[in-house]
């Protein structure tokens, strides 16, 4: 059960840019408890912005908390210029995380680009409680990230694919992935573009979808559950939707409508 | 909380006790639980629930929001759980609180629309219905009987003859004929109108060459919306004379007031709810202190004042 998420004005303590994203690391307050996966709603001032923007936990240690900025519009752009001693308006933790519950299977952490952050922090969450995770990360070249790569390496163990070839292996996250048709003894953590979604679940055996949560991206507003904007289709009921704030971002491999995630690309 | 300061919030609607003049707009409070963890009910003067249709609705294909310049283009399309499970879930659940419901009831038919209205009203525990004849983002969702007022006034004699409680019609923003459709609806037997539901629009992705919505066309609210809002109320206040509840992009205190003195009896804050959820309890305390500045004693003092200056 998630604890009641809190609305607050955190005072921005660094920014750390990593090309073509920054950390931004914040204060927060007494009780605030994120799980890996949940997300926190931020707003974007300024340009007739009017929606908040989530962005996935990336990092807690009690007193702060730090969440991925990759730039892709106005909004992210805008808090790409924070600096430290900035107050960012924050609502959160919301939504629903992973299942840290790996019963005893090694856990493979599958990053597409800016999906790396829920995942970084699932896995540090999952080597403190002595789980096997490695994280496999995904991007167009070994520079876009920046140092960002080298860090995580230090807490956890990393993977590398670009498309480029500049760096680890060359190809994409799924190309990390074992050979073949993964057998039973692996976890999956997935979170990044539709299309490597997709590939991902199209790898595991209809039977094996279970084992995979992956975390949706969706444009949201309330992040509440309160609007139904954030659609995301879901198996049952067929035909049917859940809203990604409430009831994701993290959702079951065998929750989704895969066909009618691949047809709304 | 009515009285402090010497400032008077209190304003009644169709025989309606509101403990202050701002209401949440149908669908953006969801049913007031998924908002409760973070602002306390009872400081709103009343919610609108999400719109309730005779059986569940899944809701249009996403993307179903797309943000523009002081805008939100939506096509959520009315998903909902069905009039059944509001009825045994979501209602009673509201109901303890202190809070005056409005319950926006919308359908696919005429048949739907009088057979959930009739089982709201019979509930017993609502103060008013909304009809929503409005919504731009569904096929037959009711949006035809807005655009002729021989439509809108049957459907609302037809409804107004299984309710016994305030029955509320929300309309869109009307470039021409706010007045007449106003009339056509209060003689048919309106107790008040909500104004405005959102207005038709849509975007393009020009790099992909498609609609930013799933549904292709939705409905804009937020901040680009409210000068429409308040002529549609300017519009409407001066065709009839029953209660207002002036709604569309209300960001501020200011945007609110500009509503009241148009003619509007109340207020209801809609997508400001979905950025900020504690934004009704924030802007009574606006009003309370621009009221004791300006010096009215009541809220009523300010409700349709261009007019009683003689504005036309």
């Amino acid at each position: 059960m998630n604890l009641p998420p809190h609305l607050f004005k955190a005072t921005l303590l660094e920014r750390r840019d990593y090309g073509c994203a920054s950390e931004l690391v914040f204060r927060v307050p007494p009780g605030f408890q994120p799980q890996p996966g949940q997300f926190l709603h931020l707003l974007c001032d300024g340009e007739g912005r009017v929606l908040r923007r989530p962005f996935s936990v990336f990092g807690h240690d009690g007193r702060s908390a730090s969440v991925l900025v990759r730039e892709v519009g106005g909004g992210s752009a805008w808090l790409r210029r924070r600096i430290p001693g900035d107050e960012l308006d924050v609502l959160g933790p919301l939504g629903r995380g992973f299942d840290l519950d790996v019963e005893g299977e090694e856990a493979l952490l599958v990053a597409g680009g800016a999906g790396v952050a829920p995942l970084a922090y699932l896995g540090r969450r999952l080597g403190e409680r002595g789980a096997k995770a490695t994280l496999l990360w995904g991007m167009e070249s070994g520079e876009e990230y920046g140092a960002l790569p080298e860090r995580l390496g230090e807490e956890i163990d990393l993977r590398l694919a670009t498309a480029d070839g500049s760096r680890g292996k060359r190809g994409t996250v799924l190309d990390l992935l074992p050979p073949g048709r993964p057998e039973a003894g692996f976890r999956y953590y997935a979170c990044g573009p539709r299309p490597m979604l997709l590939a991902l679940a199209s790898r595991l055996v209809p039977g094996r979808l279970s084992s995979l949560q992956v975390s949706v991206e969706e444009r949201m507003a309330c992040g509440l559950g309160a609007c139904r904007g954030c659609a995301v289709p879901v198996a049952d009921p067929p035909g049917g939707y859940r809203a990604a704030c409430r009831e994701g971002p993290v959702f079951g491999g065998e929750e989704l409508d895969w066909e009618r995630l691949r047809v709304s690309i | 909380m009515g009285t402090a300061e010497g400032v008077d919030l209190r304003v009644e609607l169709a025989g309606i006790p509101l403990k202050n003049p701002f209401l949440v707009c149908s669908g953006t409070f969801g049913n007031g639980r998924e908002m409760s963890e973070l602002v306390d009910l009872e400081a709103l003067g009343g919610l609108m629930t999400k719109a309730v249709t005779l059986r569940p609705c899944a809701g249009n294909p996403p993307p179903r929001l797309w943000e523009t310049r002081w805008g939100v283009l939506n096509s959520i399309g009315l998903e909902n759980k069905g009039l059944e499970r509001f009825l045994s879930e979501d209602l009673p659940w509201l109901s303890r609180f202190d809070l005056p419901v409005w319950v926006n009831v919308a359908g696919f038919s005429s048949r739907e629309y009088v057979e959930v209205a009739s089982a709201v009203s019979r509930s017993g525990m609502v103060a008013a219905v909304e009809l929503n004849i409005s919504c731009p983002n569904v096929e037959r969702g009711g949006a035809h009987f807005s655009r002729h007022p021989g439509e809108a006034a049957g459907l609302v004699a037809r409804v107004r003859e299984v309710v016994d409680i305030p029955l509320f019609v929300k309309l869109p923003p009307l470039a021409v004929g706010m007045g007449e459709m106003a009339r056509a609806v209060a003689e048919a037997g309106a107790d008040g109108l909500s104004l405005v539901n959102t207005i038709p629009a849509m975007a393009v992705d020009v790099e992909r060459a498609c609609p930013r919505l799933g549904n292709v066309t939705g409905g804009l609210s937020g901040p680009a919306l409210h000068p429409v809002a308040v002529h549609a109320v300017w519009e409407a206040s001066g065709a009839v004379d029953l209660p207002v509840i002036g709604m569309g992009g209300v960001w501020s205190c200011s945007d609110a007031i500009e509503l009241l003195m148009a003619g509007a009896g109340a207020v209801a804050v809609g997508t400001l709810n979905l950025v900020d959820p504690r934004a009704v309890p924030r802007l009574v305390e606006e009003l309370r202190g621009f009221m004791s500045a300006k010096g009215y004693r009541t809220v009523t003092e300010m409700v349709g004042l261009l007019r009683r200056k003689g504005w036309r």
